[in-house]
């Protein structure tokens, strides 16, 4: 059984009406523009008060790597939003994933141990997301906030709320990491280009092509598009939904192991507020938090945009207060920019 | 529609971020049948009643999500426990609402004695005096109430002297030349005021000529992930960094895995707040973590100790009268290499 492509590309599922559906791409590759224009204009901006520090190579590198953490976190937010639904317990089980990976491997073990083991628990937790909204029917935003909840208790419990030094597993080395000690997944290069920046395009590629070329990616946009409609046209409602959670929850598995390479350390207390930024940057890129529609480019560019903004804040050496407004202007200018468009 | 619905997402994430960090858990020390550790030879009762039975000690503190908050807790469980005569519990609040519900509430059961680290003094200060109106003694620790009434007794950490230390020390290692990065703790809360605003006073002091420039200063919220990243782009902006001043221990962590991330840790040394194992560990081994100033939790042992003496109606004896003093200050002292094995004991995880 096969789903005509037409359906999964406007998001009006089973009523697609093919004037309506160019219309909303038409307008929605002028806000993609737009989108893509604030990042070169952020950049230049940068380079222009920062000459000397901002346009770097290293720098774009830091950049990169500091977005690839939310970065990978947001492709699975993408695939969550899509289906008309919320994660809000991706920052807790972040920190929840290193925790306890980094248990496992204290005071021995081997790195691979430590990334199996984030990872794993991470989808575990997002599975239980997963069972809750698909099989007992709990609304995402409940279900998903009882998780950062849960999550975050967890993390603090795991090690009587301390953090876990992993340096162990790096052999104490700093400058040059050893290939697949956890330190390389934070800092190592390839190329020149830090293997975070390597997971986070893999996984913004991986992601693009699976929401757009396999029946699976229309699936998750039906569902979110017209539930009652998928579900009579065939779609595997319930699976699809469930499925989007565990992604999400992997996801956060893999950047849980890449803020922990980073930071030489899992601790109870990070990824606070990443949910935050996550939802930001998949709600700036396009997606609607109405589902039916998905933009992995766009959530790639809300990622860069932050990590933009993030950067050229601290050169500039502002205070908060004016990050935080000038980061809530953006997402709100970037969420209005999109409003006559679902109004057409 | 869409701004509406990603306006309410917003909105409910961040109130329910600051709520949910914190999972209270009420640690009731009832009945401690530990050694009696009558070290209250007080020469002379100083007036009031004498309670028969046990002293019953509530604490309210934050979350202790946090290495320093954590050790104020065991502290003053540990210090509760040491007497047969007090009955202790401890109870965390997530925020400042929850925190004034909580008191609120321990008002109703009439408590002799009441110790409060509030997560804001100003937010905390009207309960508190609603506890001291109905005859419950309030002790407050470290974030200190907006009025003079709001308590019986206070205990507190010097944080204008940490900065003050902290700039001797730098000013003194860098002989007033250099470029220092300032990594603060959560903005807008007195602690990081005092520690910034002691830090910068006292360097104008030490060099009156200039020569330390403080060429960036963040926030990294007590948070060594928010640490980790702020220093990764500061490191970008400064080519030239000689000297790092953290307000905490536990965040310096992020801040040293940034520094040697980017392979800088020989050009510059880094400072703490706090007095953390950790900490002290890489003192002692020196290197990139030069010193910490130590900001002492046993000052919340000293806060239950001062509830129990003023519940009995006692004082400390070395005064005369034996009374219990109505404001305490507890020094700060800078830890380094050369001393960190007389302070270790004092040290925390």
């Amino acid at each position: 059984m096969t789903i005509p492509p037409a359906m999964g590309g406007g998001g009006g599922a089973a009523t697609a009406d093919e004037p309506l559906t160019d219309r909303r791409l038409g307008a929605f590759r002028i806000q993609e523009y737009a989108l893509l224009i604030a990042v070169i204009l952020l950049f230049v901006i940068g380079a222009i008060l920062r000459p000397d520090t901002f346009p770097t190579i290293d720098n774009v590198r830091n950049m990169l790597t500091q977005a690839s953490v939310v970065g990978v976190i947001a492709i699975g937010m993408t695939f969550v939003i899509a289906t008309a639904g919320i994660d809000l317990s991706v920052g807790s089980m972040l920190a929840a994933a290193g925790l306890f990976g980094g248990i496992l491997v204290d005071p021995e073990g081997s790195t691979l141990v430590f990334i199996l083991g984030a990872v794993a628990f991470a989808t575990a937790l997002g599975s239980i997301n997963a069972i809750a909204i698909a099989y007992g029917r709990v609304v995402p935003f409940i279900a998903t906030l009882a998780m950062f909840s849960i999550a975050r208790g967890i993390a603090l419990l795991l090690n009587d709320k301390l953090p876990v030094g992993l340096l162990d597993l790096n052999g104490g080395s700093f400058g040059d990491p050893a290939a697949f000690s956890l330190l390389w997944f934070g800092t190592g290069r390839i190329l020149g280009i830090p293997i975070s920046v390597y997971v986070f395009l893999g996984v913004t590629i991986a992601g693009w092509l699976v929401l757009n070329r396999t029946r699976y990616g229309r699936y998750v946009v039906a569902v979110g598009g017209n539930r009652e409609a998928a579900r009579i046209a065939g779609v595997p409602v319930r699976r699809t939904i469930m499925s989007v959670y565990i992604l999400s929850g992997f996801l956060v598995g893999i950047a849980a192991v890449l803020l922990c390479a980073r930071l030489g350390s899992a601790s109870p207390v990070s990824g606070n507020l990443y949910e935050l930024d996550a939802i930001g940057a998949v709600v700036i890129g396009g997606t609607s938090l109405a589902g039916g529609k998905a933009r992995i480019g766009g959530t790639f560019l809300g990622v860069l945009t932050f990590a933009l903004i993030f950067s050229l804040m601290t050169q500039l050496d502002l205070s908060t207060e004016v990050q935080q407004v000038v980061k809530g202007s953006i997402v709100l200018g970037a969420v209005l920019l999109q409003r006559p468009e679902a109004r057409l | 529609m869409s701004l509406k619905r990603l306006l309410t997402v917003v909105m409910a994430a961040a109130l329910l971020a600051f709520g949910a960090v914190a999972c209270g858990d009420d640690d009731d020390g009832g009945d401690s049948a530990s050694s009696g550790n009558d070290n209250t030879a007080a020469s002379g009762s100083g007036g009031g009643g004498s309670n028969d039975g046990p002293v019953t000690i509530v604490a309210s503190v934050p979350p202790t999500d946090h290495g320093w908050l954590g050790a104020i807790s065991k502290n003053a469980k540990e210090a509760a426990d040491s007497y047969d005569d007090v009955d202790f519990r401890l109870l965390e609040a997530a925020d400042s609402d929850s925190q004034a519900q909580q008191i609120e509430q321990v008002i109703s059961e009439k408590p002799d004695a009441l110790v409060v680290l509030p997560q804001d003094g100003e937010a905390l200060t009207p309960v508190a005096q609603k506890a001291e109106a109905a005859g419950i003694p309030v002790i407050n620790v470290d974030r200190t109430f907006s009025a003079p009434d709001a308590a019986t007794a206070t205990i507190l950490g010097d944080n204008y002297q940490i900065g003050v230390l902290a700039a001797t020390y730098i000013a003194e290692e860098l002989n007033c030349d250099g470029n220092v990065v300032e990594i603060q703790g959560l903005a807008g809360i007195s602690v990081t005021e005092e520690r910034s605003k002691g830090f910068s006073d006292e360097l104008k002091k030490a060099c009156p000529d200039g020569g330390i420039e403080i060429v960036a200063k963040q926030p990294g919220d007590f948070n060594p992930d928010t640490g980790l990243k702020v220093m990764e782009n500061i490191l970008q902006a400064q080519d030239q960094i000689d000297a790092v001043y953290t307000h905490d221990d536990d965040m310096a962590q992020g801040v040293v895995q940034a520094i040697r991330n980017a392979g800088r840790d020989d050009d510059m040394f880094l400072t703490g707040v706090g007095g953390s194992q950790d900490a002290m560990a890489q003192i002692e081994e020196g290197g990139l973590y030069r010193a910490t100033f130590l900001y002492n939790p046993s000052m919340a042992a000293s806060a239950v100790n001062m509830a129990r003496l003023i519940a009995l109606g006692e004082g400390f004896p070395e005064l005369v009268p034996p009374e219990v003093p109505r404001q305490i200050i507890v020094p700060a002292a800078t830890v380094t290499q050369d001393n960190v094995a007389d302070y270790e004991q004092y040290s925390f995880n």
